[in-house]
């Protein structure tokens, strides 16, 4: 009896870490919104490190455009998604992420202008040497 | 929205390129390095864009920001050119507690990105359910028309996103034409030096006397009156 019962338990135990294997295999062969989504994600959280631990400013920027593509990632993916679902308006998120470059390469250029003023002046690139408006 | 086959393992190598190319663009210690790498994770990325279909927007992305934004990087990083960073001299991250206390917080935001990331897309699976495809795969490639060669499909992205573009954005459109106008006014303003200001007779009057009490290379510059 009770080693019928762990045979079943076993057998069960193993039905379900087989589907549960395959189901993440699945997955992995079958990226979908969430996948792109969760890329976009770590790009993000990437970005938003080098923003705050960097002190090279020229290197924050570039942490800057990171978050910025991130954002455009999950824009495409959406876009995608809603293609596929036979939405209506499904091309907002592709037309968005034009709009999103656009202000990327106007913040560069006036964030690249800012840069090459303040080293004239401050002769650094250091970000916690530039404390001007810290008092 | 569900790849399949060759579409997954690009998927796969595109993506883990540009996460690992972007930890290398915060953790290199050249600023040069940082920016190539960066230049390899937008590549990435704009490859990525081509697999959800967007082939308008990779391309955009390869012109607008690898050709136009990253060499303008460059260029300011070789005119602000620091040699300390590269021979090790200077720290390249911030104090110990505040990089301990953003990569914290850090975690703690991809933590719950990625749980709501998680939640929301089984509410979205069950909110809009994708149409069910056919075993065949690959749906949305046969339903392009041959190129002119033949040996290729010609999606109808581009032409979509520009009718759109015109139809339903023409407003933000024209906002966005204005933005870059103001940024190029914007950036040439802030670059210019003091003596570029002064032979354009473009600065404030008592600033100049005192610069010219400086240093009188300054007043030569000055526009003659004729």
């Amino acid at each position: 009896m009770i080693n019928s019962s762990i045979a079943t338990l076993a057998f069960l135990f193993q039905e379900v870490e087989t589907t549960r294997a395959a189901q993440t295999w699945h997955a992995v062969t079958h990226p979908d919104l969430s996948k792109f989504l969760v890329i976009g994600a770590l790009l993000f959280i990437i970005g938003v490190a080098g923003v705050l631990t960097r002190r090279n400013i020229i290197v924050i920027f570039m942490s800057i455009e990171l978050i910025l593509n991130a954002a455009n990632l999950n824009f495409v993916a959406f876009s995608r998604y809603l293609q596929d679902t036979g939405s209506v308006n499904a091309l907002a998120g592709q037309i968005f992420t034009v709009f999103v470059i656009v202000v990327a390469a106007a913040e560069a250029a006036i964030g690249l202008g800012i840069v090459i003023a303040l080293y004239r002046n401050k002769e650094t690139i250091w970000v916690d040497e530039i404390d001007l408006l810290k008092w | 929205m569900i790849l399949s086959g060759y579409e997954a393992l690009f998927f796969w190598i595109f993506a883990l390129a540009a996460i690992f190319a972007a930890l290398l663009t915060v953790m290199a210690r050249n600023a040069v390095h940082s920016a190539l790498f960066l230049i390899s994770s937008l590549v990435s990325v704009a490859a990525l864009f081509v697999l959800a279909g967007a082939e308008f927007i990779a391309g955009v992305q390869i012109l607008v920001y690898v050709g136009g934004v990253m060499v303008l990087f460059l260029f300011v990083i070789m005119l602000v050119n620091v040699g300390a960073e590269e021979h090790g001299r200077e720290e390249i991250f911030n104090k110990q507690r505040q990089v301990t206390a953003s990569l914290i917080f850090c975690f703690l935001l991809v933590a719950g990105l990625l749980y709501a990331v998680n939640q929301g897309y089984i509410g979205l699976k069950k909110d809009r359910p994708l149409p069910e495809a056919p075993v065949g795969e690959t749906v949305a490639d046969q339903a392009h028309p041959a190129s002119a060669t033949g040996t290729s499909k010609i999606t109808k992205d581009t032409e979509r996103v520009g009718g759109s573009l015109y139809r339903y954005a023409s407003l933000p459109f024209e906002i966005a034409s204005v933005l870059l106008l103001v940024a190029i006014i914007g950036s040439v303003m802030l670059a210019r030096t003091l003596r570029q200001e002064a032979s354009a007779d473009d600065v404030d009057p008592e600033l100049l006397q005192e610069e010219i009490a400086r240093d009188p290379e300054i007043a030569k510059l000055e526009p003659q009156i004729e």
